[in-house]
């Protein structure tokens, strides 16, 4: 397919690698304004704890102290869904809450005014599990939730949004079953996404309600949205987003830092940034969900699943804005994932007293498989079938579908990926490799290797609105409006390369306003793993809608009907007769013409990614080796080799693979400390342990956009750590459940840590 | 950060009278790859007022064998351990504990003497002071360890006593096999301290005031194997969980000498005499090397979180031995 066009699934620069690989770029703490002062955060000791009193008055002493903000002085902002969780508070509820905002004129200055403020607490009990936070005579968070239930439903998804599935009938489907299994899953280390830079923003606050933020989110016109919200409908504010040092999903929201930075502007008339440390980053920003899950499953001997029932608790720490649409959308995925008519899976969100959770790639149905692979795993074992087929064979097939997020039924209407996954299986060897159920694959004295299978695929590749204008000049270039930063992917090259596909322009002849909500229309932004389909329909029918224009302006110079002119390199002309032509600045130079994309939701097709790993276990010590990975997809059209390879090579980072060996966050569950918010305690695999990753890509045309590509997008992470578990149980022999795979759980599972169990106590 | 005076002391002497002028109110700086740190992370309940910079001072920085001793000024930095031909050739477990620790960059800028001063990394005691405020524990000469009931995954097997941090330092857990010595200066004069009787549960054998300034190493003569295993849960860049030193002589395929030492598992590098002694005169044998092991753990008492230390300080010495 791609030998047709010209730019399209080729290799071509990135608009912006010089920049960023010789220090060009211009990220957000590089901007520097006049008079621009620093803010800091002080944060709380306790996990829940009432404030009593807040002195400020040594730290507005310090010179270059220019505003000290309590929730005292602040308006009545809020976020969370619903809007229940004010920007300070009088209540805190986890370690490292916010409790005061300080302005000053260096970090330095600011950072030492935290020290002079004198903050008098009434702790409150804190909880920290979520069966815990369950049980009625729990520490209440807020009195919005009774019972530390956070509401179900996302708003935002409609009046009918997702909050479990139920659909056929369980009793029924578990009767036709050979096998039934159940058992409690857990997938809760809270693996950071940790892009590398962290979250941060700067506000510029006008008299009476207007305020520009400037960003650093995958999605910028998004944060103009939230914060209207947020700062109670009656503030217009201006996000402009700029290079953004990766996101991974956890930036879409940034209100918490926003807010912060605006109140001080608001309180000095000052600009004011706002960076968060990679301490703060590791401890107070969102991360993944914690889930537990207590389900059950019945399996046919053909590995048809009949039934799946159980309950889903998600722990979203101290408050929720988006787990809501995390449980809504991993509901849906998960019957990507299986075919099966009867199911009752009963998400709960939970409130604990931790940071909150918050957007990552995989979206609830990276948790959900993390622990229903496991369980489906129980029941493969027991009829002898092989993961690979089992999830081949049970994975959305054409004319099948699913109940997504808004809570409609859609009928899938994408590719077979059986071919993909088959094409993967061929690659990896997995034949070869595959000795069934807690096996190993090879043996060599102490160390045993295995091999595990995952997948993971979403409609969320085109869900929610993009809108985009494309500007032609007389000179013959083009201008492409879509509110999208560039967050690491590629994706504002990759718009650029499809308007120039459409518009046959050289590549430099077209450029992308920048990422600003002001001059830019809607755009939800490269989330979910919409960029390719949603946001790149957008920008193509903007494209084709100016060349239409085009068209129709230059038609009656070239005697004609528009319908019979084509364009390539600024020139328009007759097809069939190609000299026949006329320059775009035909047009008159005191001319621009402007055409409008609009992607409208569309859930009837979805990606898909198979990840094979095969893993190493030291069954002396615990430690597991990634050896290899192979990632298998079918992405219709690849639109920038590169770019596809960086995607599916992300697998390891951001929570992905690495979740079920070595990334967690570890929480004290008596005091409420995050241990580990620093690089060297939270592990975050380097570059020379590297395991080889071969991706195999396949190009089936999809009925999505006019270069029939759906993308990869966040897939990449979500197959791996159940993939994982499966390979170190099938290396070790015995099953291992629990995420991560420490060198402890791994010698426990082999049961050598019986012995010292006994000694234990008192170093 | 917060603002100190800072000094470059041209000598030991130099840095000695300053040391002593503030009295416990200011700290040497040697390559600063950790100090910064603490600096930055203000976990410690008090600032240092001043930081007195020792790279200035020359002729710390030297490697070389003085009659029986090898002699290493405690300015020499990792990455001159790593790659010294003296020490790869002779001394190659502390080359190799050298090599073991952090990065390129890190081990350019890290001496050896500051790798043996570096602070513990208990996850509490560590615990910055901008997340809601610092963690006090005895070390820090207040409250009770919440290690010792908390997340202790990475803490001691042995030898704690009221802290339960263990010692951090690679290179000393080599320079205790090779019955390394370490050189303390003070303005009353100088002493020397075996390498494990250096650290303490609360702290190092530092008094207010004394510095190191060298560390000895009695010379290696004959046929010795030397190994350095260090089990971490990423490469690189990762501390110990359990390491392993070994410095053996098996002549006619009859151990005479043996010497290992444990690291990560204890406030200090632990000799495991009871193994070494039980060697002596047997054949090294996978069987001999378990039975050296399981000796070697005997007086382990693994807390709540980290029983699975001792499994794999065994499979360790299983290796040093058999490799």
């Amino acid at each position: 397919m791609g030998d047709k066009y010209r730019f399209i699934g080729k290799a071509t620069p990135r608009r912006d690698a010089t920049e960023i690989v010789t220090g060009g770029t211009r990220y957000l703490n590089d901007i520097q304004m006049p008079d621009m002062l620093y803010g800091k955060v002080l944060r709380s000791p306790h996990p829940h704890a009432l404030i009593k009193r807040i002195d400020k008055h040594q730290a507005l002493a310090l010179p270059g102290v220019k505003a000290v903000l309590t929730w005292e002085d602040v308006p009545d902002w809020r976020g969370g869904t619903p809007r229940h969780t004010r920007v300070l508070d009088r209540k805190v509820r986890f370690v490292g809450d916010a409790v005061a905002l300080v302005a000053a004129a260096t970090e330095g200055i600011a950072q030492e005014a935290l020290g002079l403020i004198a903050v008098e607490y009434e702790v409150l009990p804190a909880v920290f599990d979520m069966e815990e936070a369950l049980k009625p005579d729990a520490p209440q968070l807020y009195e919005e939730y009774p019972g530390n239930r956070v509401t179900p439903g996302m708003p935002f998804f409609g009046l009918n949004s997702l909050t479990e599935i139920v659909m056929g009938d369980v009793e029924q489907g578990f009767g036709q079953a050979d096998v039934i299994t159940e058992g409690q899953f857990g997938y809760e280390n809270l693996p950071n996404p940790l892009p590398p830079e962290p979250p941060g923003a700067i506000a510029l606050w006008e008299e009476p309600n207007r305020v520009t933020v400037w960003v650093s989110n995958q999605a910028s016109y998004m944060d103009k949205i939230t914060l209207y919200h947020v700062m109670n409908r009656h503030v217009e504010t201006r996000s402009i987003g700029g290079p953004c040092g990766g996101s991974f999903g956890s930036k879409f929201m940034s209100w918490q830092v926003q807010s912060y930075a605006a109140l001080l502007s608001r309180a000095t008339g000052k600009p004011v940034k706002l960076i968060l440390t990679k301490e703060e980053h590791l401890a107070v920003f969102t991360m993944r969900p914690a889930s537990r899950m207590r389900a059950k499953v019945g399996m046919k001997k053909d590995g048809t699943v009949t039934a799946v029932e159980g309950t889903w608790l998600v722990d979203t720490g101290y408050y929720s804005m988006t787990t809501q649409a995390q449980v809504a959308v991993g509901c849906g995925e998960v019957q990507i994932m299986v075919r099966c008519p009867n199911w009752a899976l009963q998400p709960v969100i939970v409130c604990t007293n931790r940071n909150a959770s918050g957007i990552v790639r995989g979206f609830g149905g990276q948790e959900l498989k993390c622990m229903l692979i496991p369980l489906l795993s129980l029941a493969m074992e027991k009829l002898a079938i092989d993961p690979f087929e089992f999830l081949k064979k049970n994975y959305v097939k054409p004319g099948d579908g699913y109940v997504w997020r808004d809570g409609n039924w859609y009928t899938y209407r994408g590719v077979d990926y059986a071919a993909a996954m088959e094409k993967g299986a061929r690659t990896f060897g997995w034949k070869e490799k595959w000795k069934g159920w807690l096996k190993p694959t090879a043996i060599n004295g102490a160390t045993r290797r295995g091999v595990g299978v995952g997948v993971h695929g979403n409609a969320d590749i085109g869900e929610d609105a993009s809108e985009a204008y494309v500007r032609l000049h007389p000179d013959g270039t083009a201008m492409l409006f879509s509110c999208v930063t560039e967050h690491g992917t590629g994706q504002r090259s990759n718009f650029i390369k499809m308007v120039a596909e459409v518009l046959q322009l050289p590549l430099e002849s077209v450029s992308l306003a920048p990422a600003d909500s002001l001059i830019n229309p809607y755009e939800f932004g490269p989330a979910g793993s919409r960029g390719t389909y949603a946001i790149g329909a957008a920008a193509i029918r903007a494209a084709e809608d100016a060349k239409g224009k085009l068209f129709e302006l230059l038609a009656p110079l070239l005697k004609t009907r528009p319908e019979e002119l084509d364009t390539a390199d600024g020139i328009v002309f007759v097809k069939g007769n190609p000299e026949q032509k006329i320059p775009w600045r035909a047009m008159s130079i005191d001319r621009t013409i402007t055409g409008f994309g609009r992607f409208e939701p569309d859930y009837t097709l979805s990606n898909c990614m198979m990840s094979f790993v095969e893993v190493e276990v030291d069954t002396e010590t615990g430690k597991v080796t990634l050896l290899r990975v192979v990632n298998a997809t079918d992405v219709g059209q690849v639109i920038d080799p590169p770019g596809l390879a960086g995607q599916l090579n992300g697998c390891l980072g951001s929570g992905g693979i690495d979740s079920a060996i070595f990334e967690e966050t570890v929480l004290d569950r008596s005091t409420g400390h995050i241990l580990n918010a620093n690089l060297i305690d939270y592990k975050w695999r380097t570059f020379p342990e590297l395991p080889t990753i071969d991706n195999v890509v396949m190009e089936t045309p999809f009925p999505s956009h006019r270069f029939h590509a759906v993308g990869v997008g966040e897939i990449a992470t979500s197959p791996g750590p159940s993939a994982i578990l499966m390979a170190i149980s099938n290396a070790i022999g015995t099953w291992l459940h629990a995420y991560p795979a420490t060198p402890e759980r791994v010698l426990a599972a082999l049961g050598t840590l019986s012995h010292g169990e006994k000694k234990r106590g008192g170093a | 950060m917060r603002p100190f005076t800072h000094y470059d002391a041209h000598a030991v002497e130099e840095a000695l009278t300053l040391l002593k002028r503030y009295n416990g109110r200011a700290v040497l700086n040697a390559g600063g790859t950790d100090l910064l740190s603490a600096l930055k992370g203000e976990y410690l309940l008090h600032y240092p007022e001043a930081i007195i910079n020792i790279k200035t001072i020359p002729d710390l920085a030297y490697i070389r064998e003085d009659g029986d001793m090898l002699r290493i000024g405690a300015l020499a930095r990792l990455s001159d351990v790593v790659n010294s031909p003296l020490l790869r050739k002779r001394y190659n477990a502390l080359a190799e504990a050298a090599y073991s620790v952090a990065t390129p960059q890190v081990r350019n800028m890290a001496t050896l003497g500051g790798n043996l001063c570096q602070d513990i990394r208990c996850w509490y005691y560590r615990y910055p002071r901008h997340i809601g405020g610092p963690i006090g524990c005895l070390r820090k000469g207040n409250k009770a360890c919440l290690a010792a009931t908390g997340d202790n995954r990475y803490h001691a097997i042995m030898g704690g006593k009221g802290c339960f941090a263990v010692c951090p330092s690679d290179t000393a857990v080599a320079l205790a096999a090779l019955n390394g010595r370490i050189k303390i200066v003070g303005t009353r004069g100088e002493r020397s301290v075996p390498v494990t009787d250096f650290f303490h549960p609360l702290g190092n054998e530092l008094k207010r005031g004394e510095m190191v300034r060298e560390i000895e190493v009695p010379r290696i003569t004959g046929m010795v194997r030397q190994t350095f295993l260090k089990f971490t849960l990423r490469r690189p860049v990762d501390f110990a969980i359990v390491s392993v030193a070994s410095v053996i002589a098996v002549p006619r395929g009859r151990c005479r000498e043996a010497r290992i030492a444990l690291g990560a598992v204890g406030p200090a590098p632990v000799r495991a005499t009871a193994a070494e002694e039980w060697l002596k005169g047997k054949p090294i044998s996978e069987a001999t090397a378990a039975e050296a092991a399981t000796a070697a753990l005997t007086g382990a008492r693994p807390l709540r979180m980290n029983s699975y230390k001792v499994e794999i300080a065994k499979t360790l010495i299983k290796r040093a031995l058999t490799s």
